[in-house]
């Protein structure tokens, strides 16, 4: 079946099967590999991404069910400003300034979460994030420092002075070889 | 996984020994299967679908009857295989036969899984099978009435 | 020479990719013609494959090839790298461990493979794979070790009918030890089951093999800890190919926690079948895969007795333990329950006299290898549980009676190290100091006057302790080799400087997550005093990197760190010669400071860029000297290195219904000089929440017949962030005395130290409210809680 979505601000259009998971849409049919696969069971929320706004597990929806939402990934996340340049989302900030991540697996998921829970709540205390963090494993960090980032980001919604930025980030080339900038819908392979 | 069931059903002995004796009247009665095929004495092939939990699927296998004996109860062999995983289950049922014409019919024995079923399935295969033998004596006592 | 980045929390420079989803895990990469291969696994824990028919899935349009353990027979198994021979002289009994089961033959876990489907997606593959029939005849099963050793238990190798795989005594003669005993006041005496446990990296196995016909050569893209050791494993003892026709490349990594360390079936298949087939084969391994066939953790029956004088000085120790192997010996495994574990049984204590007597045992399971401390924090459970039970008994307090039998401090520079009566030579320690500091941040006599009041409550209070030493930067190959290691555990690094004086750093270390990229780069630039842009680290690919051993055993720092350090002082003296040369003076007049070589006492200098560049255009050379400015080092260290410290846990237990919440975790560690305190921090929170983990929530369930129960994030309890407290850390610095960084290593010894100490603690909440258990089994839930007080 065909799917049109919505992915990170480009309009997404391909040929699935029926049942595809929006997981393996990303990952396989647009090479979108931020988005990762820790279990089958839809416990370990390494596949957290935004389904119209809000965080979704990606394992447990069809991409057939995605048809005609926006849907938001870890590649999405950051403000592009040029191909080769961004603006990092504070949560991004905040897990590299808190040592929020250690091999890196479970944090585009982390970071999805997180983002819903601060839109949700821009204050929380650490109960609320750790109770929002119910669902995401991580193996490396024993948290501690996640909920530190977390909070970081919430008391640092705005970017930091750009002399205080780290050296421009190199895009992910095969989000942009498909430039969609005319408006018209690409077809991915 | 251990299952057991005791059960007082409205006729007489002799008229459940019968029912338990006949593939047809089986088939009806045992929830979950949906065919029962006779390929040898005291041997079928039988068909079920069961969900347990987060896995459900489609069995094939074979039941064999062992230790019959008559109005007094014989031993069920299933061995069913399917994609979620493999049971083999053995079950002694027993008939005694009450006043007023009725029977009371008991069984336990206890069934082996393994595959996903043995790995996800256990939480919730206890609650199934406590399901399954009320639907199998609710079974039974419908099929009197109405044979 | 200046430090101006070790000791610094560097922010990681490995992060921006992971924080941007543009990480390269094993799984993301896509290779052209990539096909998939999905595995048919057995249900059962025993059973003879009778036969299998592959027609119907064979049939399927997509499949390109089926591959059965016929098809095999020319193949080996996956070896074992490890041999630990029978006390009385008896080899080690080493089972093969085939790719896949050949008819005829017997499974021997849940997950052993019989057959893999290759096709051209992965759905495809999974739906043959359902089409494949096996006929399997169910055989009876054993998965708890001390069943293995029952009479009447269902053999996992028929040639090996008492299921041994060999058993082993290490420390003092047993009679010495009974002696000891005889005269002690009192003896402690504790059963118990250190549970298995499943590492739970999460990112699940994933391998790619490609074979380019016009090279004739191979790549294995694998999730490893150690990509060099995989390729000699897979070479030299499974596939038979040469090495140099052989790239392994172990890309981003989604953690280990040991389980990675392993050659795997599944990786030489892939890369086997990717040569039948020509084209590119991937597997990844799903959650529930994972629970089945990666090597497992700890495992243990345990008998142990610790005999005290009527002071409470400690006068013996007795262990009997049975171990579990699994179905076959993985790579280390039998250096797990021994080397790592029996040579740990000191502790930070002053035991005159013990003796430890291990059987290992085969089981119809997955195979237990090491698991994040491996082998130590099964010997840290064993002793720590022992030292707060003690005090319980005897009535001393449990702090103090550590205090009394502390090996006192020593540097090893000084002082000499601490010869162990199991082997082991400690190299430097002052156990006395993370302990008092440990009770410190407690502030434990206000702990107990609450503790007393909350006695009186439903929510009770427990304490306790731990105090762990851990052997680390594994290791001196002379010294494994004698203890049975089929390998050196040395380490080899590469520092190449660049014509214009940047610096490209190659390591046989493997970071998943430890940070390497941005640790070893702060070393590299202090070293050389350059700022840390102009170095860059490689790792993980065998093609670029001339050897490696991988990352294990905390060795990474101390191990591969040195071979660095190495690396850099030939660099150094190298560029000295040419920096003589051009600034007309002896090199013994030279300083190298701040990245410049300066005549002393002068304002003579000549930059590292500049040296640099005359090594690579030697116009204006010294005489004889060779060109270029690139050097490898192997090192090899002279001993383990010994982390160590103490580990409190607090815990409110509820009477009413058992369960147990943690309040505080207090980690006090020397881990030797640090490099970057927020990653050592970082580490040791990830280490605790792993011992948090089995103490109070993880552990296998295996039923009577070998079937794992729990083998899905739904049914096994892994740590969640809602469990865990804000850990309380702070460390202590005691140098490894003979490594050049003075480093020992941070891996391990969050989950070595946590694991007794949150045990220890319940068991104090109960004491404190008149109940006495000795222990409670493994992961302490609400329901085995509340039977210990009902």
């Amino acid at each position: 079946m065909q799917v049109e979505i919505n992915v990170n601000g480009k309009a997404r259009k391909a040929e699935v099967e029926d049942r595809t998971l929006l997981v393996y849409f990303l990952r396989d049919t647009l090479q979108l590999t931020g988005t990762h696969v820790g279990c089958d069971t839809s416990s370990c929320g390494a596949c957290t991404v935004h389904l119209d706004g809000g965080a979704v597990k990606s394992c447990t929806l069809l991409a057939a069910q995605a048809d005609g939402c926006s849907v938001t990934t870890i590649e999405g996340l950051a403000i592009q400003d040029t191909p080769t340049t961004m603006q990092l989302h504070p949560l991004q900030e905040g897990f590299k300034e808190c040592h929020g991540l250690q091999c890196g697996y479970c944090t585009p998921g982390m970071i999805m979460t997180a983002a819903d829970l601060l839109k949700r709540n821009p204050t929380p205390s650490e109960e609320e994030i750790r109770f929002a963090l119910e669902g995401n494993i991580c193996r490396c960090t024993g948290y501690h420092n996640i909920v530190k980032s977390i909070q970081w980001a919430a008391t640092h919604t705005t970017k930091p002075e750009p002399n205080q930025q780290e050296e421009p980030i190199d895009a992910d080339k095969h989000l942009f070889t498909n430039d969609v900038t005319t408006g018209e819908v690409v077809e991915t392979h | 996984m251990q299952l057991s069931g005791t059960h007082v059903l409205n006729a007489p002995v002799g008229r459940v020994w019968t029912m338990l004796m006949d593939p047809v009247t089986l088939a009806r009665i045992v929830p979950a299967v949906s065919s029962l095929e006779q390929i040898d004495d005291n041997q079928y092939k039988a068909l079920a679908e069961i969900k347990m939990g987060p896995v459900s699927g489609s069995f094939s296998g074979n039941l064999s009857l062992l230790n019959i004996r008559e109005n007094e109860g014989y031993s069920l062999h299933v061995k069913q295989t399917s994609k979620i995983g493999n049971a083999d289950a053995l079950i002694n049922i027993a008939l005694k036969s009450l006043d007023n014409d009725q029977t009371e019919l008991t069984f336990d024995g206890d069934a082996r899984l393994s595959g996903l079923l043995a790995r996800t399935g256990q939480r919730v295969i206890s609650g199934v099978a406590n399901t399954l033998t009320k639907q199998f004596f609710a079974n039974f006592d419908e099929a009197l009435i109405h044979e | 020479m200046s430090n101006k980045f070790i000791g610094q929390s560097i922010k990681r420079r490995e992060d921006k990719r992971f924080i941007t989803g543009k990480g390269r895990y094993t799984d993301d990469i896509v290779l052209p013609g990539m096909l998939h291969a999905h595995f048919v696994r057995s249900p059962y824990a025993h059973a003879r494959v009778s036969s299998i028919d592959l027609d119907e899935a064979k049939a399927m349009p997509g499949v390109i090839a089926i591959y059965t353990g016929d098809d095999l027979a020319d193949v080996n198994g996956v070896p074992c790298g490890w041999q630990v021979n029978f006390r009385d002289g008896e080899a080690m009994r080493e089972p093969k461990h085939p790719m896949l089961i050949p008819t005829g033959s017997t499974a021997k876990h849940v997950g052993d493979a019989v057959a893999v489907v290759i096709a051209e997606t992965k759905d495809i593959a999974i739906d043959a794979a359902e089409l494949v029939m096996v006929e399997w005849e169910e055989l009876p099963a054993v998965a708890a070790p001390a069943d293995a050793l029952l009479p009447d238990a269902p053999k996992v190798h028929e040639q090996f009918p008492d299921n041994k795989a060999f058993d082993w005594t290490f420390g003092n003669p047993i009679e010495e030890v009974d002696a000891a005993m005889e005269k002690a006041a009192h003896i402690t005496e504790l059963e118990f089951v250190n549970q298995r446990v499943v590492p739970n990296a999460m990112e699940p196995r994933a391998y790619i093999g490609s074979y380019d016909e016009t090279f004739d050569k191979y790549t294995l893209y694998t999730s490893t800890q150690n990509p060099h050791l995989i390729r000699l494993l897979m070479c030299a003892f499974v596939l038979g190919i040469p090495e140099h026709k052989v790239r392994v490349v172990g890309p981003d990594v989604g953690g280990g926690f040991g389980s990675k360390i392993y050659h795997y079936t599944e990786e030489a298949l892939v890369t086997w079948s990717s040569k039948q087939l020509g084209q590119p084969v991937k597997w990844t391994s799903d959650r529930s895969e994972a629970f089945l066939t990666d090597a497992h953790g700890r495992d243990h029956a345990t008998k142990a007795e610790m005999g005290f004088d009527a002071d409470g000085n400690i006068l013996g120790l007795r262990i009997k333990t049975v171990a579990n192997m699994g179905a076959y010996l993985s790579t280390f495994a039998p250096a797990v329950p021994t080397y790592l574990h029996g040579t740990l049984l000191q502790g930070l204590y002053t035991t005159p006299k013990i003796n430890i007597d291990m059987t290992c045992v085969f089981t119809h399971t997955v195979a237990v290898d090491a698991y994040r401390g491996a082998g130590r924090p099964e010997a840290t459970y064993l002793l720590e549980r022992l030292m707060d039970l003690a005090a319980l008994e005897m009535g001393r307090d449990p702090a103090e009676l550590r205090f009394q039998n502390f090996i006192p401090p020593f540097d090893g520079v000084e002082q000499p190290g601490y010869q162990t009566q199991v082997a082991l030579q400690y190299d430097s320690g002052n156990y006395e100091a993370v302990l008092k500091r440990g009770l410190e941040m407690l502030a434990y006599d206000d702990f107990r006057k609450e503790q007393a009041e909350a006695a009186k409550t439903n929510k009770i209070l427990g304490v306790g302790f731990s105090t762990y030493v851990e052997a680390c930067g594994i290791a001196p190959s002379a010294v494994v080799g004698s203890l049975g290691a089929r390998a050196g555990l040395f380490e080899s690094a590469q520092v190449r400087v660049q014509p214009t004086g940047k610096v490209s750093v190659f390591t046989g270390s493997h970071s998943h997550g430890q940070g390497h990229e941005t640790t070893f780069v702060q070393v590299v630039a202090d070293k050389l005093g350059i700022p840390m842009d102009d170095v860059d680290l490689v790792h993980g690919d065998s093609d670029t990197i001339a050897f490696g051993m991988g990352t294990y055993g905390s060795r990474s720092l101390a191990v591969g760190g040195s071979a660095i350090v190495k690396s850099i002082d030939k660099i150094l003296e190298k560029g000295g010669k040419i920096a003589a040369h051009k600034l007309e003076c002896a090199e013994g007049d030279l300083e190298y400071a701040e990245g410049k070589w300066t005549v002393k006492g002068t304002d003579k200098s000549i930059s590292f860029g500049d040296v640099a560049l005359t090594a690579y255009v030697p116009h204006i050379y010294p005489a004889g000297l060779e060109p270029g400015l690139d050097f490898s080092s192997f090192y090899d260290p002279a001993n383990f290195t010994y982390p160590f410290g103490c580990h409190i846990a607090v815990v409110e237990v509820d009477k009413e219904t058992g369960k147990v919440t943690l309040k505080r975790m207090i980690a006090v560690d020397d881990v030797g000089n640090v490099i970057n305190p927020m990653i050592v921090d970082g580490q040791i929170h990830g280490g605790l929440a792993q011992g948090i983990g089995q103490a109070l929530f993880e552990g296998t369930i295996y039923d009577e017949n070998g079937q794992l129960t729990n083998g899905s994030y739904m049914d096994y309890c892994m740590p969640r962030a809602d469990d865990l407290p804000m850990f309380e850390t702070d460390r202590q610095v005691t140098p490894c005395p003979h490594n050049p960084l003075g480093v020992k290593g941070a891996g391990e010894a969050g989950a070595i130290g946590s694991t007794p100490a949150v045990v220890n603690a319940v068991i104090d909440a109960l004491w404190s409210a008149g109940h006495k258990p000795k222990d409670i089994l493994m992961p302490l839930t609400s329901e085995r809680v509340w039977q210990a007080m009902n």
